[in-house]
């Protein structure tokens, strides 16, 4: 094929894309005949949708993909630090993530640089600020998580269960929009073996991460202004002893604390749980019926709030990175924002992912209510309410260390080892050295 | 290329290919990760590996709490396992040494464990051992035995041993396979003496069948003490260490200290400490081989 | 080698050690048997409280959905080419570490040199440094010299892995077999050369056997290192794939459980093929 004819067929299809998608028409995706950009993704069948959107990239710029990894977060995140220590970053793009992004140091290019401001001016503006690092916009994202309420109907509906509920506290049973209502309800709810009033994820990031959601939530943080840890405060000590009541009242399996989010989800698709505070990902899976007891039964309610009146709405997003020692940085670019257009945030929001983009939020509820997939179509409308409260863990390198010594105390308090004052001292102490060694704190 | 004929060199000329090949896989690799144990490597930051900080990491060890915790479980841990996997073996291979029907079969059964690797070990245990929907807790439900799941990864006591009963199923057949083949090595002729002179089978075991298995339980021992770390990850999939840290031993410790935390320096330090021990443990191990080994009449 | 030391007379006795075996082989066949059964239930099946214990409804879905045939489904895993790196990399690490392990094991036996005792000793002692302390440490050596996620790194991997073992197998075979046999071979006119491969090696050769099956079992299933050193289906290996089935959120527990029968078979068939000369070959190997 002479270049002359594969710019008219460049151009064609950029036509053909522009009829399909206005939102495209500004990008120039550019053309890059014989690069082969080699990449690392997030694998998994939730993330790995969007990689079927590949092949139209390459048809579009000329360019080849090479995939040279696709694994689960904390493999290729131990995969990257590998690299990095053994200089082996031949690599263009990398899947990233904003709990993990502030690690890397200068691994990656600032896209502010590299994208017009038009371009990014369509992506969710919390979102975007959200992934950067140090004022570096170090990732584009592609999915964002936040987690709200998902309850089971059948508990919930069912007459018997709310007389019960109606007796014993006066009120209707409708999901909880407190957490000390949720507690509540978890307890009362409960009855073991065959049925669990919720479960957490119970180690890991996950433990942490869900506390500091609370500790918000009641009105408190991490830690204040100079990086001292603050979360031994009352706020944190209350949010605790949730966790710990819960567990005591065995509302929760005494197997959750060794639980993660695959243990919770499939607990909650087995039908033995009332309530799961989980993320968006899960609700196609909860709908199947080929994989899920409990389908065609699941609600949605926005997360609860706390003492503080807030949401702790802890979230974070899956994103694309573009590495400095990229040689085709440009293809790079044109690769991650095609990964992340309007197309391709569709597809993601269509399979029950939150997109980044603005304007898709609408177009996929309108598409699903068209479809007249209302399951979807409500789960989209739960989740953008929470959207505006979402917040992320503290974006510094430290942070998955920091979190690495709050979880065994939080384990140590659930489990009836320490108590929740005497645990989150520990915590924060160890936090703290941490801190000071990496010069946080002065 | 007389040096190479000469008679004195044929030994270390056979023994060089192994030699370089272990030399690249072991001590090239042992010897980075010595240094590196007297830095302040940190994964993220290449050029930390060249930050010389003396004995920095094994000073903090020292007065590191959980450090010693784990590594007193990891202890615990080869202790209670290799002896009951002894004991278990043992009794495996004399039960299977009395059926003569089906031998075949029954050996590879005997085997079947060791078909699994150890990560399998891991994800089959973690839901065998599940409180919600695993296998234990079914059973005991259906039986009537239970009337609340049991916490079989959680709870202080029940979570150690949950780990120690995994490691145990995936290794108990290496010391029976070692200990069988000991069994029909066995000579019949004082055996036989011993039943004409009224000896009773407990007798017999322990004056002529135990003393004869010993030199194949030291091998077996030895054998076990070496690959052990194996173990790491089957409890990395099981509770890695959790819940908290009732299950850590040092190898899911250095593993999130060096790969999650990027400690890389601390973790090597961490490191040494665990393969001074294992030595310790292989080389009492093989001393009593070798003093076995001659009892056997074997050359030194 | 004859194998029944202890003389059973009374039928009780007999009915006794009958039951202590099948108990003894149920507990060492109920997991793996629950993990051959899961990979022929449907998700729903496998977590459903109460607990389904027959499977209801068997399929063969999950390992049709392994390798990408079935219809709702967009791509398999490369689950072949996980399979053909395992068998090659298992096989060949397997093949040359008998061959240089013999070398080793020879040289023990045969010669006397200086450092023996000491060589020997720290032959087997290579083997107490645990996978987690090597891995970075080889990844970073490895990656400068280009062995990264080739089959040939994880091949010379696993050799260093088996060796020790090897050496110390086929040392304790060579020395049971008299020294006389050779030489008398080569007062008949044969080299050294010859009368190894003509009257040790075939002597040996059960050792060997049991050396291999301990060997291929290593390299087959071993996880750590390998997933570490692999990264692609260039030479990523079957207990490798087995983490594919493990996404962010969620655990693939049926199609894990179909991987782990594809695992299992291979070694199982091994296994019982060569077990006769396994049995033989650790008799005398390690003893004497």
């Amino acid at each position: 094929m002479s270049p002359w004819k594969s710019t008219t067929l460049a151009l064609a299809l950029a036509g053909a894309t522009m009829l399909a998608s206005p939102a495209l028409a500004d990008f120039d995706y550019g053309k890059f005949d014989g690069v082969t950009l080699k990449v690392k993704l997030i694998g998994g069948t939730q993330y790995e949708k969007l990689y079927t959107r590949i092949p139209e990239w390459e048809k579009l710029t000329g360019a080849k993909v090479e995939i040279v990894s696709s694994k689960n977060h904390f493999d290729l995140d131990r995969e990257i630090k590998q690299d990095i220590a053994g200089g082996t970053v031949n690599w263009c793009v990398g899947s990233n993530h904003t709990s993990f992004a502030p690690q890397y140091g200068d691994l990656y290019i600032d896209l502010k640089e590299k994208i017009p401001a038009e371009e990014l001016a369509l992506y969710v503006p919390g979102t975007l600020k959200s992934a950067e690092v140090d004022g570096r916009l170090v990732q584009l994202p592609r999915v964002t998580d936040v987690s709200n309420l998902y309850y089971n109907k059948r508990v919930y509906g069912d007459p018997a269960v709310q007389a019960r509920y109606k007796e014993k506290f006066g009120k209707d049973l409708v999901p909880p929009a407190t957490f000390d209502e949720f507690k509540e309800q978890a307890i009362f709810l409960a009855s073991p073996p065959n049925l669990y009033g919720t479960a957490f994820a119970g180690k890991d990031e996950g433990m942490t991460g869900r506390f500091m959601e609370l500790v918000r939530a009641n009105g408190g943080d991490m830690f204040d202004d100079q990086w001292n840890p603050t979360f031994n405060g009352p706020e944190g000590v209350a949010a605790l002893q949730w966790f710990v009541d819960l567990y005591n009242a065995k509302a929760v399996p005494a197997g959750t604390v060794n639980y993660t989010w695959d243990d919770i989800g499939q607990a909650f698709a087995a039908g033995t749980l009332a309530l799961d505070l989980d993320w968006p990902g899960f609700a196609a899976f909860y709908n199947d019926k080929d994989k899920s007891k409990v389908a065609g039964d699941v609600g949605f309610a926005v997360a609860p709030t706390g003492a503080g009146g807030k949401r702790g709405a802890w979230s974070g997003s899956h994103s694309f990175s573009v590495t400095e020692s990229c040689p085709d940085k440009d293809a790079a670019v044109s690769f991650v924002v095609f990964m992340t257009n309007y197309d391709s945030e569709m597809l993601e929001a269509e399979a029950g992912n939150l997109p980044t983009r603005t304007k898709v939020f609408e177009d996929v509820v309108a598409k699903f209510k068209s479809d007249s997939n209302t399951y979807m179509a409500d789960m989209f409308e739960t989740w953008e309410k929470s959207l505006a409260d979402a917040r992320t863990p503290p974006l510094v390198p430290q942070w998955i260390e920091v979190s690495n010594v709050i979880w065994p105390q939080l384990q140590a308090a659930i489990v009836g080892e320490k108590t929740p004052k005497e645990a989150l001292d520990q915590a924060a102490d160890e936090a703290r050295t941490i801190l000071e060694d990496a010069g946080m704190i002065q | 290329m007389t040096l190479f004929r000469s008679p004195r060199a044929v030994p270390y000329l056979l023994l060089t290919p192994a030699l370089v090949v272990i030399a690249a896989v072991i001590l090239v690799p042992l010897a980075v990760s010595l240094w590196s144990s007297f830095t302040a490597y940190n994964l993220t930051r290449p050029a930390t590996l060249y930050s010389f900080v003396g004995l920095r990491n094994y000073a903090r060890l020292l007065n590191n709490a959980d450090f010693w915790w784990a590594f007193g479980r990891t202890l615990v841990f080869i202790t209670v396992t290799l002896n009951l996997e002894l004991v278990l073996g043992l009794g495996l291979a004399l039960l299977v040494n009395q059926v003569t029907m089906g031998r075949k079969v029954l050996r590879t059964i005997m085997m079947f464990p060791m078909m699994f690797s150890p990560i399998l070990v891991g994800f089959q245990f973690k839901y065998i051992f599940n409180d919600a929907v695993g296998l234990v807790n079914n059973a005991l439900f259906d039986l009537g035995l239970i009337t609340q799941p049991i916490p079989w990864l959680v709870d202080g006591t029940l979570a150690p041993l949950s780990i120690m009963a995994a490691e145990i199923w995936m290794s108990t057949s290496v010391f029976a396979i070692l200990l069988l083949a000991g069994l029909l090595a066995l000579p019949k002729e004082p055996i036989e003496a011993a039943k004409v002179d009224g000896c009773g089978p407990i007798q017999v075991f322990r004056h002529i069948t135990l003393p004869f298995l010993m030199p194949f339980i030291f091998i077996a021992m030895t054998i076990r003490s070496l690959d052990v770390a194996r173990a790491y990850d089957m409890v990395r999939i099981m509770t890695n260490g959790g819940p908290a840290g009732r299950t850590e031993l040092l190898w899911t410790l250095m593993a999130r200290v060096g790969y999650q935390n990027s400690q890389m320096g601390m973790a090597n330090a961490m490191g040494y400490v665990s393969i001074l021990t294992s030595i310790l443990f292989t080389v009492y191990f093989y001393r009593k081989l070798v003093v076995a080994r001659r009892y056997m009449g074997g050359v030194e | 080698m004859s194998g029944r030391p202890l003389t059973i007379e009374k039928p009780w006795q007999r009915w006794l050690i009958r039951l202590g075996v099948f108990l003894a082989m149920a507990i060492l066949c109920v997991p793996g048997v629950w993990v051959v059964l899961t990979a022929f239930r449907p998700n729903v099946e496998i977590l459903a409280r109460p607990p389904v214990w027959i499977p209801q409804d068997p399929t063969l879905n999950n390992f049709l959905g392994i390798f990408g045939l079935l219809p709702a489904q967009q791509q398999g895993l490369p689950v072949a080419r996980y399979f053909l790196n395992s068998v090659v990399i298992s096989l060949t690490s397997t093949a040359v570490a008998i061959l240089l392990g013999m070398m080793g094991g020879y040289a023990f036996a045969r010669y006397r040199f200086r450092g023996k005792g000491a060589l020997f000793v720290s032959f087997m002692l290579s083997r107490t440094v645990p996978g987690v302390a090597l891995s970075l440490p080889l990844f970073i050596v490895w990656s400068r010299i280009g062995l990264l996620d080739t089959s040939l790194g994880l091949i010379i991997v696993y050799l260093a892995i088996n060796i020790p073992f090897t050496v110390w197998l086929t040392d304790g075979f060579f020395r049971q077999i008299p020294v006389d046999l050779s030489e008398a071979a080569q007062i008949d006119g044969c080299t050294r050369w010859q009368a190894f491969w003509k009257i040790e090696f075939p002597l040996a050769r059960s050792g060997l056997a049991s050396a291999a099956i301990f060997a291929f079992l290593t390299s087959w299933n071993e996880y750590a290192l390998a997933s570490q050193l692999t990264r692609t289906t260039a030479s990523k290996t079957m207990p490798v794939g087995l983490m594919d089935f493990t996404a962010q959120f969620t655990v693939d527990w049926s199609g894990m459980s179909a991987m782990a029968v594809l695992i299992i078979i291979p070694a199982l068939l091994l296994t019982f093929v060569v077990q006769k000369h396994l049995i033989a070959g650790l008799t005398f190997g390690g003893v004497k």
